[in-house]
């Protein structure tokens, strides 16, 4: 019998691997859109690719040139990606937002990306850019995506570009295979600018060798059969890889949303998906909710089984040496725990086997039951959930990048899935672990016992991957790399079985897990304004909100007549809680300037200071991943019992 | 061969009373009257599941007594176990082994009620040359009357234990929530008390595993192996594909040990009695590692026409019964490309 097939189209550019699918599968479906929940309508890779043609050759009429930046704002659907494929085979590239993007963002992406044509989704993102176009004087046409827009004057449509482009076509109009022939691997194929809180947006050049390689190097086996469920956004370029990932072997991409997400994955059964921490928390939320609903008897039985499954997976990966080692394995302790995992693993195997069949698969049909991986990026995935998906039996390959590195530099593979890891480098891709003040290379380096593993520092990265660039931000591109390797300003180390680990940020930058990037320093600075707070920082990597860290100043409480002979002293007492709670909600509001994102949701009084030459560098700079470092206890309860209270 | 007469006490032939009634109504938990009428749909998958249940098996059964030279009694527990009807463990089993599970419920439904007739027919007919031995046996030892199949009790206990499956569908209708409690419990409830007569006849007659000869043990596990392989290579002669082989396959091989339990109790006597229930004990206990085996194997084996299956089958559910699927030419091997299921699904039709 036939082995699964490990279909993968190599293509020079994203125009050619558009050509090529159309060749290679016809009339298989290249997308699909909702319209009921049992009512998809598909659009065929021929389809779409002729479509791509007649648009691309409206827009070459129209005057977009190649090497031109073309804007596209508007979240996934189908237009979007005919968009981009006419975008592709004019030779141009997109500057891609979606539908949230500010009027101020949306007036400088135009302005510095100099974008004579842009695309927009819906008749009220028409309405902005019209009102600020004036100041905008490059921007020549605006193209609604929408079909029951009503358009302003002077605004095209899309259905009329793509008709003009269809009877040039008929007409022997030629112009676009040339466009198609003269794309090089390195021109951009996008210009996405990332969303910063402080400082301006930075336009990440990512080439057609970028997303090449990306298709290229992903790990897996995947052909025709395969169904992805698109729900991250279409902008944020993980997605958008995925997108080109699916095309190139020949997958159908259905777009579905938040609120139907959990009905379409029960009817479109997912092979695979791109997804993000929050996705599967709410997965997680609704599957204990639904246990917890169930028969008790059900509940019982869902209890012993994911216990079995406990101890027989965390066996199974010691035998198989696939556990987390962040430190070197001794053998004399391998002597030991080996018989202990082997015996638990035969126990527990039958067990596992009958509970694993008869319990656990009900689980897993709540994700479609098809679901072979999905990728999850996009900001870490918490351990308690990442061991909850592993041990039910969903596989969510953790994987690690930046919009920088387009954005794939690991992934954990289905086959060596190590919990706790972000995987191995993808194929063709350097990492190097370098330390953070003295600049050495940690790892690789063979003067170091274990060639440098477990070494922590910043992760550097060296691959085909790596942009070419910040668009018209030369210092800015300079400082991103260091000897031709590109910073990520993320802290990891390389664990024994050569996996990568994440362990905090090099930088001072807080990613939520909603995604909103936070610059740290201007809230302690206005914190530390406090007569009451003498040193401060702010958390919330990965969080759902921020928490503060804070070391109260003593002589202020004495004068207040709140007298302690110790910090510790004071970080029990209520009454200092009480006015800390205060001051940090006196100074951090939205009235001061914050947004709603920046403001401190729960805080901990810390029992000592921070001292120099531990927590603080000479010059009194607080070392942020020391600090996580050492009271990783209270930050962990910050965000454990942080939730249901509010300041 | 001494063999222990009383190989159950009074307390356990209650137990085993009730794991019967427990799995029995788990069975009809699992059951709809749709599921009666699905077999009238797909009337060929369920016909060839038919000659191979009810053909094949037996037949394997009295093939290996012979070739195995087994005991008249063990002889008459294979055959018994080979005239068997399937359980609902096949279809869980069909399931994770990528099978059709539709057919593999319709095979297991209609099979129960044919079992009615066939089972008393085939038993007679089979086991001649075994009990005219037990008879010459017994007479030597000063017995009057002849060794016969008890047929009409064995009707009867196949009669009782469809009484629980009904029941079981009563409240599949009544309360959905219950009935899948009930479905959940009672596999567990079967490997639970299983082990629990192993057990028990270990302690109680340690020698029993060394006494039984080595040709027992060979039968137990071969009459499962060869269901499997001669149902997965008969349905594939028959040109049925590989997603209904397996399923056949399977159903094929696993039979519904908890009904042989009833038989052998209600209707058997000393001196055979113990040794069938020991046969029909080692039978389900091996059954269940073989079939884990086989189902493990079929699933790599089966996963490229397994999902060329699932997507054209998606393909249908949500652009609509007339789409048709093409793939690329080369991307499907000769024998889907002709599969009415697979390749397409019964609804798209090549030009």
């Amino acid at each position: 019998m036939q082995k699964p097939k490990n279909e993968r189209i190599a293509a020079d550019n994203l125009a050619d691997l558009y050509q090529k699918a159309a060749e290679r599968f016809d009339s298989l479906p290249a997308f699909a859109t909702r319209e009921k929940s049992l009512k998809w309508k598909p659009v065929s890779f021929r389809e779409l690719y002729e479509q791509g043609l007649d648009l691309a050759s409206g827009l070459i009429e129209l005057g977009v040139k190649a090497r031109d930046h073309v804007g596209l704002f508007g979240d996934n659907r189908f237009e979007w990606i005919l968009t981009d494929y006419a975008i592709q085979f004019c030779g141009a590239a997109d500057v891609p937002r979606g539908r949230d993007v500010s009027d101020s963002e949306m007036e400088y992406i135009v302005g510095h990306a100099g974008i004579k044509v842009c695309f927009v989704e819906t008749e009220v993102l028409q309405n902005r850019l019209l009102r600020i176009k004036e100041r905008l004087p490059d921007l020549q046409h605006i193209i609604v995506l929408d079909h029951n827009a009503r358009v302003r004057e002077g605004v095209l449509k899309l259905k009329d570009i793509l008709n003009t482009g269809s009877s040039l076509r008929n007409s022997g109009d030629r112009r676009v295979f040339d466009r198609i022939k003269g794309i090089r691997p390195d021109d951009l194929f996008t210009l996405i600018y990332t969303s910063g809180t402080t400082g301006r947006p930075k336009g990440v050049m990512l080439t057609h060798e970028n997303i090449i390689s990306q298709t290229r190097n992903l790990p897996g086996i995947h052909n025709p059969n395969d169904r992805i469920l698109s729900v991250l956004p279409i902008w944020h370029v993980f997605e958008r890889v995925i997108e080109m990932y699916t095309i190139s072997f020949g997958g159908c991409t259905y777009y579905s949303g938040i609120q139907t997400l959990g009905d379409d994955m029960i009817n479109v059964e997912p092979t695979f998906m791109a997804s993000a921490p929050r996705l599967w928390e709410k997965i997680h939320e609704k599957i204990i909710k639904g246990v917890k609903a169930s028969h008790p008897v059900r509940q019982v039985l869902f209890h012993i089984a994911y216990f079995l499954s406990k101890q027989y997976r965390v066996s199974e990966a010691f035998l198989k040496n696939k556990n987390l080692q962040v430190k070197k394995k001794s053998w004399w302790g391998s002597a030991v725990l080996y018989p202990f995992h082997l015996v638990r693993w035969l126990i527990v195997l039958p067990w596992f086997g009958f509970f694993n069949a008869a319990v656990l698969e009900r689980i897993r049909l709540s994700a479609g039951g098809s679901l072979a991986a999905t990728i999850s990026g996009g900001g870490a995935l918490p351990i308690h959930i990442d061991r909850f998906f592993n041990n039910v039996g969903i596989p969510v390959l953790e994987g690690y990048g930046l919009t920088e590195t387009s954005p794939v530099i690991s992934v954990r593979p289905k086959l060596n899935l190590i919990v706790g890891t972000v995987g191995p480098p993808i194929r063709d891709t350097d990492v190097r672990i370098v330390d953070l003040e003295t600049r050495k290379v940690l790892f690789p380096n063979k003067d170091l016992p274990d060639g440098g593993r477990s070494m922590r520092g910043e992760i550097q990265v060296r691959g085909p991957q790596v942009m070419a660039g910040y668009y018209r931000e030369e210092e800015l591109t300079r400082n991103a790399f260091e000897d031709g390797w590109f910073r990520t300003g993320d802290l990891g180390m390389i664990t024994h079985n050569n996996c990568l680990k994440i362990l905090g940020r090099s930088k001072a930058t807080i990613v939520l897990s909603s995604g909103e990037n936070v610059e740290p320093e201007p809230i302690e600075m206005r914190l530390q304004q406090s007569q009451y707070i003498d040193q401060c920082m702010v958390v919330g990597q990965d969080q759902k909100s921020l928490g503060v860290l804070v070391v109260p100043k003593q002589e202020a409480f004495t004068h207040n007549g709140t007298p302690a002979f110790s910090i510790s002293e004071l970080a029990q007492n209520s009454e200092a809680k009480r006015i800390i709670r205060h001051e940090i909600r006196r100074l951090i509001s939205a009235s001061s300037g914050f947004k709603g994102y920046e403001l401190i949701r729960d805080f901990r009084v810390l029992d000592r200071s921070f001292r120099v030459g531990h927590e603080l560098t000479n010059l009194f700079k607080v070392k942020r991943h020391v600090v996580t470092e050492e009271f990783s206890d209270a930050i962990e309860d910050l965000f454990q019992n942080g939730t249901k209270k509010k300041i | 061969m001494e063999f222990p007469s009383q190989l159950l006490y009074a307390h356990d032939q209650i137990l085993l009373a009730i794991m019967i009634f427990v799995i029995m109504l788990g069975m009809g938990s699992s059951l709809t009257v749709d599921d009666f009428k699905a077999v009238a749909r797909s009337p060929r998958g369920v016909f060839i599941g038919f000659l191979s249940q009810f053909g094949l098996m037996p037949l394997l059964a009295l093939g290996l007594s012979i070739l195995l030279g087994l005991d008249p009694a063990f002889a008459i527990a294979l055959i018994l176990i080979g005239c068997l009807p399937g359980g609902t463990t096949s279809n869980m089993f069909a399931y994770f082994s990528r099978g059709s599970v539709a057919l593999s419920i319709s095979m297991t439904t209609a099979s129960t009620v044919v079992a009615l007739f066939m089972m008393p027919i085939l038993l007679n007919l089979y086991t001649v040359r075994f009990t005219s031995q037990i008879s010459e046996t017994m007479r030597a030892a000063g017995a009057e009357s002849d060794f016969v199949i008890p047929t009409g009790n064995i009707i009867s206990s196949l009669v009782l234990v469809l009484l629980p499956v009904i029941m079981g569908m009563i409240l599949r209708k009544k309360s959905p929530g219950w009935a899948k409690t009930a479905e959940d419990t009672a596999g567990f409830v079967a490997i639970m008390v299983i082990l629990y007569l192993i057990l028990t006849a270990f302690v109680r007659h340690g020698g029993l595993f060394l006494q039984t000869p080595i040709q027992v043990y060979l039968a137990t596990i071969g009459i499962g192996m060869a269901g499997f392989f001669f149902g997965y290579w008969f349905s594939r002669l028959l040109g049925m594909y590989p997603l209904f082989q397996r399923a056949i396959s399977l159903e094929t091989g696993i039979q519904n040990g908890p009904v042989s339990f009833a038989i052998i109790l209600l209707s058997f006597n000393e001196p055979v009695q113990s040794q069938m229930l020991w046969l029909a004990i080692l039978y389900s206990t091996f059954i269940v590692m073989t079939s884990s085996v086989i189902t493990l194997y079929f699933r790599k084996k089966g996963k490229f026409d397994w999902d060329v299956y699932k997507n054209t089958q998606i393909h249908n559910r949500l652009f609509g019964r007339e789409y048709v699927t093409n793939y690329p030419k080369d991307f499907l091997p000769q024998r889907l490309k002709n599969d009415p299921s697979q390749g397409t699904s019964p609804a798209q039709k090549r030009g």
